[in-house]
């Protein structure tokens, strides 16, 4: 990776590429995974799951289960109310019982568990249960819910976290979970006065996360008190919303997470912890729930989209109003959803610089498998729209489609949509950085016969999400040796290793002599989630504000004990000297939530929306097969913008592997339902993500050079960043090689050459 | 997964005894890569498990008989015959296909008798070594009898097998001045199981023309299927482009393909329109580069 070293201070931490202080751990099967772990008397669970997409629950059958040799218990919704009675769930609507109650509302939704010491026997009850139910007709298409008669929840019930779906609360008689909308300037003057409108509807495809670790929880009751282990992104919220469930103080809740095999957004929130706490109180045994790769597909997935959008364009190109309404599958459950709908929404019409906008995002129900939190966080939909209208704008105009987007980019100092003036988002420099490494301007060989080469490159950018809080705690012990205490989850993305480069980088402590801890929040301080790439910002801060109390602390120890030297080197000096023997403790505390402004409910405007901005672009050199479709990545090159990379070493492993997994989004992943709302590929034999054979042979990585200054260190994110340009790309690549643009993801072959024969004149037989 | 007995013969002929002809409960293990897949979802309960890992060497071996035919063991690892010289001196085909199928970790324990004996239609080596012409022998309670490839696999997941019955090896004849070719076309990932796969075995003539065409599809149809109709159109004819595409158009034609998750009906007959001729020139160019057709 040609990424230049921003290493401020050369005896530093920040900017030196250093292997991840767990990969020893990981590769001598020595890192401590949630699923290994056995506990006395542990049970295990087996859920068993909805067979149909939208019905009442007319009985229950458990009774062969029960009677099956080895079976400890079967429970039912109706059970879990005598130890919760509001077993309701969610981050932003309390829409998820813990197990079905009186209805059910998609093909997956889990019914009913069978407890047993053995899982197989557990598995083998599963299969005895019986339920009868009343079937009702469903909806699966985000654009039918948003005016379908069919209701998937009869009342709207918000979480109460989130001010902007208060006035929801109560609603009946709808699906839309949310509705967000901006509106700046005037649009409709705007398209009335254009030299050119182009309208065009995009849409993406219901897709999973696909962690190697599949979800799991146990749960270890204690006497007024309960120990949860789970593979989760974010366990402060899963401890608030369990001592909510439960009634209980915060201190009464304490909930581990071990390394986890990948999240990607999957793990956030609640997803089996209050199903294992009430397993488990009810029991008075602890209870381990763990996922097949199966089951994950009915547990959390990423939005389908539609996306409307409207353009304005003037001859010389420069676009002066967008409309965009996009409607996002939120599946049978709200999860994230609604924060997807308005956090990404507000970025729905691109980076660039237009006079008349208006946005109308919907979060919509549907009888599907709930969506949620993916990384990119809704922003790769919305690129995916937004980028593709640019490069057929940009045909039609007959403007090279880089130039294109430079002219209308937002500059530094202009207001973006919400009318929050963008600062310090490398938006040119990136295009520019993917562009040369393209060699966008040489000629460019589209080959002949039966395979055509062509290219495409695009952009998309996200703002962080605000507000959040990190908190962190620094303990330097009698021998001056480190530990950071962090909620922050490890699940691959190398959190650890840059959370101890940072307080190394204060503290003059090489990163790999420090102790990063396991959240655990009994010791672990608050931590937001570790989602939308916000951790090496909000975690970063927290970190270095606890390092520069340590320092701050050591200062006033010296004074104390009267000795010159307050380095963190010498701290065993500094304690021996007050304590009289090699004992006590510095602690530091550093907390960090960012400066910002809420959205204006009418208009959508903020002066200050997020505390910074993330950038991807990216270009590929495809090579289509006329006559079979098949698409070839020959090339591929990222370039992100995300400030000074910490760790160089991570970034790009972060940037290919973020773009390797949106080129699986783009081209192969698709989970495919029939019409009754049945998923047919709920396996990796049927469910395809990408092997190393699907890899681009030529694929290059660069972080731009640029700065964050209200980052730590000069950072932000970047675990996002690398998705966003990669669909729209490969589609332009695909119309400059054969001439067929493509509005639906996944790119698949067959869709491909359909397009291409019907453009011959020889269309295909509808499948 | 409930228990069940597993049972590890020293023989091929005790392994026989252990199986029950009437109890589809009871089920040999070559490798176990795709049984393993089928009980965890399911599909299959088995009772017995007869694991055939300890029988004699001899179901395990490579090797070219004096006729010059090659003889597979039953037990062999699909792994063993990608990398043997045997192999891939006198039938590459088989070499080059193996390279493809599945991945390492499945090649080094799934056994040429258990990927005989599975019949997925979507697996690469039944449409091969029966455009190659060879024969399994199988070994029942009664003794051994022969069975042609192409005759062994009756629809999804049917052999024509008894339950009591297992495939002790394979034998390919000499390829001669045969050329052969495989193509395995995915319509997802790069690494999949196919949408289409096409075995090609040709001879040609001093004048061009080819003397002997065999061409088998797997994937598409319920088992592997002979494409006599256009094994005949080829026959006699020079390969040149209009032949080829002829060829391929008559294939896309002669079957009722039914569409499924590799693609619609339609599409799929565009992929065999498409690679009747690409496989055919592919076997022709394994063994005349750049000859001009």
């Amino acid at each position: 990776m040609s990424t230049t070293t921003f290493k401020t201070n050369p005896q530093g931490q920040v900017g030196r590429s250093v292997s991840r202080v767990e990969s020893h751990a990981k590769v001598t099967g020595r890192a401590d995974y949630t699923h290994n772990l056995v506990l006395p008397r542990m049970l295990t669970g087996k859920i068993f799951r909805s067979t149909v997409a939208h019905g009442h629950i007319r009985a229950i059958d458990t009774s062969a289960a029960a009677q099956l040799p080895g079976v400890h218990a079967v429970v039912t919704g109706q059970d879990i109310l005598r130890i919760i009675p509001d077993p309701y769930y969610g981050p932003a609507f309390h829409d998820q019982p813990i197990l079905a109650l009186g209805k059910v509302h998609y093909v997956g939704e889990p019914v009913a568990v069978v407890l047993a010491d053995d899982p197989h026997i557990a598995e083998e009850a599963c299969a005895l249960i019986v339920v009868d139910y009343d079937e009702l007709p469903a909806v699966f298409d985000e654009m039918e819910a948003g005016k379908s008669e069919v209701i998937v929840h009869e009342r709207l019930k918000p979480a109460g976290t989130f001010p902007d779906l208060k006035h929801l609360a109560g609603r009946t008689n709808t699906n839309i979970a949310l509705d967000f909308h901006l509106q700046r300037g005037d649009v409709a003057k705007a398209f009335a006065e254009a030299d050119h409108v182009f309208e065009h509807t995009f849409r993406t495809q219901q897709v999973m996360h696909t962690p190697m670790e599949p979800m799991v929880s146990i749960a270890e009751p204690g006497h007024q008190q309960i120990t949860i282990h789970t593979a989760s992104q974010s366990p402060s919220f899963v401890r608030i919303e369990i001592a909510r469930l439960l009634g209980w103080q915060e201190n009464q809740v304490r909930v581990r997470t071990g390394t986890l095999g990948g999240g990607f957004g999957a793990k956030l929130y609640i997803k089996l912890e209050a199903l294992v706490t009430a397993l488990a109180l009810m029991t008075r045994r602890p209870v381990k729930i763990a996922l097949t790769m199966e089951e994950q597909f009915f547990t959390i997935t990423k939005h389908a989209s539609t996306f409307r959008m409207k353009t304005a364009v003037r001859k010389d190109g420069t676009i002066t109003g967008r409309e965009c309404e996009v409607w996002w599958n939120g599946g049978a459950a709200a999860d994230i959803g609604p924060r997807v709908t308005q956090k990404s929404g507000f970025t729905a019409p691109g980076p660039y610089d237009i006079e008349n906008v208006k946005v109308d995002s919907y979060a919509v129900y549907t009888n599907l498998p709930p969506a949620g939190a993916f990384r990119g966080f809704g922003i790769p939909q919305l690129v995916w729209a937004y980028e593709s209208q640019s490069d057929i704008m940009a045909r039609a105009l007959k403007m090279d489609p880089v130039a294109f987007r430079l002219k209308n980019f937002l500059r530094d100092g202009r207001p973006q949509a919400t009318g929050t003036i963008m600062h310090e988002a490398a938006l040119h420099l990136v295009l520019e950085r993917t562009a040369s490494r393209m060699k966008w301007d040489q000629p460019f060989q589209k080959g002949t016969g039966t395979l055509r080469r062509g290219r495409g490159i695009g952009l998309g950018f996200k703002a962080l999400v605000a507000p959040t809080t990190s908190v962190a705690m620094i303990n330097l012990s009698g021998d001056g040796s480190c530990i950071v205490y962090s909620s922050t989850v490890e699940m691959g993305q190398g959190s650890d290793t840059a959370i101890a480069m940072m307080a190394g980088e204060v503290l003059g402590i090489a990163a790999e002599k420090i102790k990063v801890s396991r959240p655990d929040t009994d010791i672990t301080p608050y931590d937001m989630a570790t989602l939308g790439s916000r951790s090496t910002f909000h975690m970063g801060h927290a970190v270095r504000l606890a390092a520069e109390d340590v320092l701050h602390k050591l200062r006033d120890l010296a004074a104390e004990v009267g000795e010159a030297d307050s380095s963190p080197a010498n701290t065993a000096t500094l304690l021996r000297k007050k304590f009289g023997m090699q004992a006590g403790n510095v602690i530091g505390v550093g907390s960090y939530i960012p400066p910002y402004t809420p959205p204006n409910y009418e208009n959508g405007q903020s002066d200050n929306i997020t505390p910074n901005w993330m950038v991807g672009a990216c270009g590929v050199e495809v090579e289509v097969d006329t006559e079979t479709g098949h698409v070839k990545i020959l090339r591929m090159e990222n370039v992100v913008d995300c400030g000074t990379p910490i760790n160089p070493k991570i970034v790009e492993t972060q940037i290919s592997g973020a773009a390797i997994m949106q080129i699986g989004i783009s081209m192969f992943e698709e989970m495919v339902f029939d019409e009754n709302g049945q998923l047919r590929n709920a396996s990796f034999s049927e469910y395809k993500i990408p092997g190393i054979q699907d890899i681009p042979p030529a694929m290059g990585n660069e972080v731009a050079q640029a700065q964050q200054s209200n980052g730590p260190f000069g950072a932000k994110g970047v675990g996002e960043s690398a998705t966003f340009g990669v669909a729209s790309a490969l589609a332009e690549a695909i119309e400059d090689a054969v001439g067929v643009r493509l509005t639906s993801l996944p790119l698949k072959p067959e869709a491909i050459y359909r397009a291409m024969a019907a453009v011959r004149g020889e269309p295909l037989d509808t499948p | 997964m409930t228990p069940f007995d597993f049972v590890r013969p020293h023989s091929l002929s005790q392994a026989v005894a252990l199986l029950d002809p009437d109890d589809p409960h009871v089920l040999p293990v070559g490798g176990a890569t795709a049984l393993i897949q089928m009980m965890k979802v399911g599909v299959l309960r088995p009772t017995r498990l007869v694991f055939l890992d300890r029988v004699e060497p001899v179901h395990s071996e490579i090797r070219v008989d004096a006729q010059g035919h090659l003889h597979l063991g039953g037990l062999a690892r699909l792994s063993a015959l990608e990398h043997s010289s045997l192999v891939q001196q006198g039938w590459s085909v088989l070499t080059r296909a193996l390279h493809n199928l599945a991945n390492v970790r499945v090649r080094n324990v799934a056994t040429v008798g258990g990927c005989m004996a599975h019949a997925d239609p979507h697996m690469d080596l039944p449409p091969i070594l029966s455009a190659l012409g060879a024969h399994a022998v199988v070994l029942g309670p009664t003794g051994e009898r022969v069975v042609p490839i192409e005759a062994l696999h009756l629809g999804y997941y049917e052999v024509a097998l008894a339950r009591n019955e297992l495939i002790a090896k394979v034998v390919v004849p000499p390829m001669g001045h045969q050329l052969a070719a495989y193509s395995k076309v995915t319509t997802r990932v790069k690494h999949d199981w196919p949408a289409l796969g096409l075995a090609v075995s040709l001879a040609v003539a001093d004048d061009g023309s080819l003397s002997q065409v065999s061409l088998v599809l797997g994937a598409v149809m319920d088992k592997p299927t002979r494409l006599v109709t256009v094994e005949n159109m080829l026959r006699g004819a020079r390969p040149d482009d209009k032949v080829l595409n002829e060829a391929g158009a008559a294939a896309a034609a002669s079957l009722d393909i039914v569409g499924d998750t590799h693609g619609s009906a339609s599409y799929k007959k565009q992929l065999l329109r498409t690679y009747i001729g690409r496989t055919v020139r592919v076997a022709l160019g394994a063994a005349h580069e750049g000859i001009a057709l």
